[in-house]
């Protein structure tokens, strides 16, 4: 996220569009969000920008109020569109030799080192922070039950299964499906978190209950 | 008319107890007071419910602010409620747009009445409107989908939706 360079018209660009639908940079209400990106504005925008600078004068007059404002200041790069990076004053790369001067002897080596480390490490992060989705992967698995028996209570089965309370796992609706015999297997919907939660867990927390389930299958598994 | 006026005393945290009554063929709002003929008139009775809330800076803190939301109030009875043809719907759009383009509120920085009225009078209009003219008209667009997330403004009408990602219009 970000506006690109706030200090450059381009940067401005991409600010005034995203306000073209937008009072505000969150929500409605002005919050810190606001006052954050305001004052990496060096001067209001210019007139053809004009939701810019129409966003620029509402901010303005919430100017004796901006410390009460909702919310936390953060960085540029939380705010805006989410597949612009934030450049605004963007750090130039430090002149290396100053600094490995001070280790004397192999200097040409190690400068050459430092610097391809460095280089490494900064698209290693860029990649990260590029990669790291804006949504989180869900999906949605529709699990079925079995019990051992037509006598297994049902209703304490799906206790049971709905009892296993995992960071990611929401439960859904469920409903009871005769297989024959006037045996019945529980088939309940649920929405998990892809990285957090995954169907081997499912199925080991589910079979753990012995006492009433007899196996446990995936009947469908549909990403969201 | 009336509905809107209940919709008004609730926003406002009015207690209930107010009674109305319609006029004549346009079914003009008439407040029934204690003493007197009674109010009559949607702008009137709004503006007199602003002051009974106390919260008069609903009608404009300065004197151009306030010359401003009379302007509003004045638009939303006459234009709004009296014209009503395809056209007529186009103009007020069109004027409405101009008019938001450098303006948050209808009266600039401030939220008022004329913001509320006119969010009551153009949300049939604006539950109509296809995603091209929403687009068409980005700033009425934004500045509706402000005022229905004001908190206490939308209650029980229904919630226009606004798409984020712009489908049609790539120069402004």
């Amino acid at each position: 996220m970000g506006f690109g360079d706030l200090k450059s018209t381009a940067g401005l660009r991409v600010l005034n569009d995203f306000l073209a639908d937008r009072s505000y940079i969150e929500g409605y209400v002005p919050s810190q969000a606001d006052i954050a990106v305001f004052e990496a504005i060096a001067a209001p925008p210019p007139a053809d920008l004009f939701h810019a600078l129409r966003w620029y004068n509402h901010i303005k007059s919430y100017e004796k109020q901006k410390a009460s404002l909702p919310g936390v200041k953060k960085a540029l790069g939380k705010y805006g569109p989410a597949d612009v990076e934030d450049t605004t004053g963007a750090a130039t790369d430090s002149k290396d030799d100053d600094d490995i001067d001070l280790f004397g002897s192999d200097d040409e080596e190690e400068s050459e080192e430092a610097k391809k480390l460095r280089e490494e490490r900064l698209a290693q992060y860029e990649s990260k922070k590029s990669k790291k989705p804006a949504v989180v992967a869900k999906s949605s698995i529709l699990l079925d039950v079995k019990p051992w028996d037509d006598e297994t209570d049902m209703a304490k089965l799906e206790e049971c299964v709905r009892s296993i309370q995992v960071d990611g796992l929401v439960w859904g609706s469920s409903k009871l499906v005769p297989v024959g015999y006037g045996i019945k297997k529980l088939q309940i919907q649920c929405v998990v978190e892809d990285d957090k939660v995954g169907t081997d867990m499912l199925e080991e927390r589910i079979t753990a209950f012995e006492d009433y389930v007899q196996s446990m299958d995936v009947a469908a598994f549909n990403k969201i | 008319g009336v509905g809107e006026l209940a919709l008004l005393e609730k926003l406002l945290g009015l207690p209930k107890g107010n009674k109305y009554g319609v006029q004549g063929e346009r079914k003009i709002p008439v407040l029934q007071t204690n003493n007197g003929p009674g109010l009559t008139g949607l702008m009137t009775i709004a503006a007199h419910l602003v002051k009974q809330a106390k919260k008069d800076q609903l009608l404009g803190s300065t004197a151009e602010e306030k010359a401003v939301v009379q302007q509003w109030l004045e638009y939303r009875v006459t234009r709004v409620d009296g014209g009503s043809s395809k056209e007529d719907t186009r103009i007020i759009l069109k004027d409405l747009n101009i008019h938001l383009e450098d303006k948050v509120y209808l009266a600039g920085n401030i939220f008022t009445l004329a913001d509320i009225l006119m969010y009551y009078g153009l949300h049939h209009v604006m539950v109509d409107l296809t995603v091209q003219e929403k687009e068409k008209y980005l700033n009425v667009s934004r500045w509706f989908n402000h005022i229905q997330h004001y908190p206490g403004v939308r209650q029980h009408l229904s919630n226009v939706i606004f798409i984020k990602n712009r489908l049609y219009t790539n120069a402004h």
